[in-house]
């Protein structure tokens, strides 16, 4: 018998059935249309931009930041997040929420902002990994 | 022009490199000084073309397109430097230039180890080559010219002085949504000019700027470092090749092993680096969010790793004769960590990430993502292809088997642990390829037990012998580690608090490895100190284990409103805000925080500014920091009291609670139910409201807004009141909780001031607790430390 598969082997497999495991259980898809959204019951990653007409609110007392958002179809929704205003948040065009579709509302764990304009298209976008 | 010859020559001359170094190789006598010849030469040019950008940076060549958008002349000498790798064109630049200078010590090293040069060599020299097809106009040169391209450039960045000149005129325009005027930049604009006699870099006289996210200190440290580990990585690939080319695997271990814990030890404390700017500067509160761009370059660094300690074994069996141990897996890892730096470039330049990642670059456009595509295929093809092509050979003869309890084994677990965890990291990483993404639970729960594994072979393989060792004489040595680490664990228990099972193992496993290198770097302290290099090396990784423990475990965050003039106490620290300070010619600010503990009292002073930039708030945390726990204080907005925000105020309310907005009281009376309860509950259309009764100016009258669903999702009516100059309106409704959320704005359109007379300054901030999160980074600088002493005994030891 050779140890060293063995022992490497059963690492590997091991690790190979609990990733494929979580992977199933934690991963997220991204979905540009709402509707599919509003349908479904897990967590997601919902792109779309920032509704500017309708503003945003920050309630501080309970700390929850809500706005609307729509997809290139023109469905709106309300995201709350529970947390503060991100940076770049009012010169983004694309916004990506993560997070499930609750009573009638996004419920967004994380938000991330994009803000490639027309006339500003990488500079915002740089490196800094 | 001129940068752009360099470069065309400097690739020439590589590719002349490449074909000379291998007809070398094949056995030509008179071609290796015209290798070296051109490869010198191509070294030249791309320092050369380097110091001719950083050049036209220095000196603000604005007709330059990279100058242009990521530079600005108000920036400070050193921040200036690093807009010379704040873009992909100039940091491609500083990879290359940094992927030569490893190269000329490379030749130096190589030249003088037998007929090691032309096989390493080689490769190294096509490495560089593709480094420069990326860095042709055609793809990502920093030195094409604005006019190149169509683009739109504000009016702020043109020379006043030629705005009236009526040729130009056709290329203004205004763009009404942001209110600011642009001037087409092309090569009509650029005719114009040069018709008139103007230099397009006395017309153009302002760049972008340099994104303040990356005006920092360690924006001029991290990437040059992380750079440096880049080119170094493409070290052991060469080696590797190199051995794969003369079909002999012996010397090419000791060789390489120098090279591979120098540029394993840089590619960590640079990414460690980024992690500390996270931590420190961009405010997210901790120093590794495993987004993809940290995790890309992560991967290639454990896998470095994992071939350390696998190449150790196949240099300690050649002592019997032969090329000794795992010489597949070896050639495998060496070739894989380039391979994975590549892919690692792939991911954050080819725009792939855009969705996925805070701080991927944007699309570059097809050719250049193809052009990554075939820069990592054809890589991956030479190095893998080139085992596949020697692979019988290598099969029938490095077969062999080790004792259970040996060294051996111990080290090959240990890798494949490692490479366990750079899977787990891969797969995560990469799924967004896919349309997927995992949540950061999955590299947590699946990194845990790794982690475990890893403290405890981490003082098991070094008290294992190579071959065999008694199982009684390992219950010798190890037994004061055992009950130590008991000892220490313990305390995490009691006094720190652990109570997660897997968590407690992690502490044990770590402070086992603790205890058996230090027990052993005590000994060897007394005697040989060029052997200390792995003991420290782990114990640096008990310690950053320790650390992340403490830190991920015990983290406290809260959010706080500091009212000027008045104390907060927050986790044992008694805070108040001082009032903000304008630095930096009054464009930023520093909100001063009093926080008093015990008799110490200090200041410090997080920052808050309006970028220009991108007209966007900015935020940077401060830190105080202690011994024992980190007091970390991040901004989050600051309001002087005069006025509440631009935007509508929506509050959530319960019935029967009452809301005083703009001195009117408003108390939720009760839910106004649906008149057809059938109709409800069919799933047709209904209306439900709510009851407020609002009292303003000793008034008091009922409003009921209203909800209306009718079956397609709901909408909302609206209730006003013209004596309160209020208008209402539902947000959501939870009735089974007998909650509802509220939108007030007033009638006439004027701003909504505050809801309660708040006339004072208040700074809202988080404040959180770091337990012991300085260990983290103890833990790294000596894992980094532990490096450099192995590099320089194994230097010693690799010549042939």
């Amino acid at each position: 018998m050779n140890n060293k598969y063995i022992f490497g082997g059963i690492i590997i497999v091991v690790f190979m059935a609990i990733m494929i495991f979580l992977f199933t259980q934690t991963n997220v898809s991204y979905e540009n249309n709402f509707s599919k959204v509003i349908n479904s019951e897990k967590t997601i990653k919902a792109t779309g931009s920032w509704v500017k007409e309708k503003n945003y609110t920050f309630d501080k007392n309970n700390n929850i930041f809500s706005f609307y958002m729509k997809d290139d179809q023109g469905n709106e929704m309300r995201v709350y997040y529970k947390g503060m205003i991100p940076n770049n948040f009012e010169s983004s065009t694309s916004v990506v929420v993560t997070g499930k579709y609750i009573n009638g509302n996004f419920q967004a764990t994380e938000i991330l902002t994009k803000c490639p304009s027309k006339y500003q298209d990488q500079a915002t976008q740089s490196a800094n990994s | 022009m001129i940068g752009n010859i360099i470069l065309t020559l400097g690739l020439l001359t590589a590719v002349v490199g490449v074909v000379m170094y291998y007809l070398t190789f094949k056995g030509y006598n008179n071609t290796l000084s015209i290798a070296r010849l051109s490869f010198h030469a191509t070294v030249i040019l791309i320092i050369a073309a380097s110091a001719f950008l950083l050049h036209a940076i220095l000196t603000h060549q604005y007709q330059y397109k990279y100058v242009y958008n990521y530079s600005g002349s108000d920036l400070q000498i050193g921040l200036l430097i690093s807009t010379f790798w704040a873009g992909q064109e100039g940091s491609f630049m500083l990879w290359t230039l940094f992927t030569a200078i490893v190269g000329l010590i490379l030749l130096d090293y190589t030249s003088k180890r037998g007929d090691l040069e032309p096989r390493v060599m080689v490769i190294f020299s096509l490495v560089l080559s593709f480094l420069l097809i990326m860095l042709n106009p055609l793809l990502k040169s920093p030195f094409n010219y604005i006019w190149m391209d169509q683009d739109f450039i504000n009016l702020k960045s043109i020379n006043p002085a030629f705005l009236s000149m009526p040729a130009l005129q056709s290329f203004m325009f205004n763009d009404p949504q942001s209110g600011s005027s642009f001037i087409q930049m092309g090569k009509e604009l650029y005719a114009t000019l040069t018709a008139n006699n103007i230099a397009v870099n006395d017309f153009i006289i302002e760049g972008k700027g340099l994104n303040p996210l990356l005006q920092n200190f360690w924006m001029q440290i991290h990437p040059p470092i992380l750079f440096v580990g880049f080119a170094m990585s493409a070290v052991p690939f060469s080696f590797a090749f190199a051995a794969i080319l003369k079909n002999e695997y012996k010397d090419w271990v000791k060789q390489s092993l120098p090279w591979v814990l120098a540029g394993t030890m840089v590619l960590g404390a640079a990414i460690m680096l980024g992690g500390y700017w996270a931590y420190g500067v961009l405010g997210w509160g901790g120093y590794w969010g495993w987004d993809p761009v940290e995790n890309s370059s992560l991967v290639p660094w454990i896998i470095g790793v994992a071939s350390i300690h696998t190449l150790l074994v196949q240099k300690k069996t050649q002592d019997k004769g032969g090329s000794g141990r795992f010489v597949k897996t070896n050639l495998i890892l060496s070739i894989l960590t380039y391979i994975l730096v590549l892919y690692s470039t792939f991911l954050t330049r080819s725009g792939i990430l855009g969705d996925a990642s805070v701080h991927s670059f944007v699309d570059p456009g097809m050719t250049v993502y193809l052009f990554l595509v075939i820069f990592l295929g054809l890589f991956t093809l030479l190095g893998i292809g080139g085992i596949a092509y020697r692979w019988k050979y290598l099969t029938e003869n490095f077969s062999f088997e080790e004792n259970v309890l040996s060294r051996e084994l111990a080290l090959f677990t240990g890798a494949v642990a490692l490479i366990a965890s750079a899977i787990i990291v891969f797969v995560g990483t990469s799924a967004p390829i896919f349309g997927q993404t995992v949540e950061i639970k999955f590299y947590n729960e699946l990194n845990l037990p790794i982690a475990i594994i890893i403290g405890f072979l981490n003082g098991f393989s070094i008290l294992l012998k190579w071959k065999h060792t008694e199982g009684k004489d390992l219950w010798k040595q190890s037994r004061f580690a055992i009950l130590s680490a008991l000892i220490l664990t313990a305390s995490f228990v009691i006094i720190g608090g652990l109570n997660d099972v897997m968590l407690i193992i992690l502490a044990y496993s770590s402070s086992f490895a603790l205890f058996v290198n230090g027990e052993i770097a005590y000994k060897i302290f007394k005697g040989k100190k060029s052997f200390l290099g792995a003991y420290v090396a782990h114990i640096g990784i008990a310690i950053f284990f320790i650390g992340v423990l403490a830190t991920g475990g015990h983290s406290e965050h809260k959010q706080v409103d500091l009212t000027k003039g008045e104390k907060v106490n927050v986790y044992g620290h008694e805070l108040s805000f001082l009032g903000y300070e304008p630095f930096d010619n009054g464009k930023r600010y520093y909100f001063n925080v009093e926080v008093k503990k015990g008799s110490s009292v200090n200041v410090i002073k997080p920052v808050m500014f309006v970028a220009e930039f991108n007209n966007s708030l900015m935020r940077e945390p401060d830190i105080l920091v202690g011994l024992t726990k980190d007091f970390y204080i991040a901004p989050v907005s600051y309001s002087d009291g005069t006025e509440e925000g631009d935007h509508n105020h929506s509050v959530i309310m319960k019935k029967g609670e009452t809301f005083d907005y703009n001195g009117t009281k408003i108390l939720f009376n009760s839910f106004v139910m649906p008149e057809n309860m059938e109709s409800m509950m069919s799933g047709g259309g209904f209306k439900i409201g709510i009851d407020l009764k609002v009292t303003s100016n000793g008034k008091t009258e009922s409003l009921q807004p209203v909800m209306q669903n009718t079956g397609e999702g709901p909408t909302y009516i609206p209730a006003e009141s013209k004596s309160a100059n209020l208008r209402v309106s539902i947000i959501t409704m939870t009735a089974n909780e007998g909650k509802v959320e509220l939108e007030f704005s007033n009638l006439d359109g004027t701003e909504s001031k505050s809801h309660t007379a708040q006339l004072k300054e208040v700074l809202t901030i988080e404040a959180s607790i770091k337990p012991f999160i300085s260990l983290v980074w103890i833990g790294v600088i000596v894992m980094a430390l532990g490096f450099i002493i192995a590099a320089f005994r194994r230097s010693k030891e690799s010549y042939a």
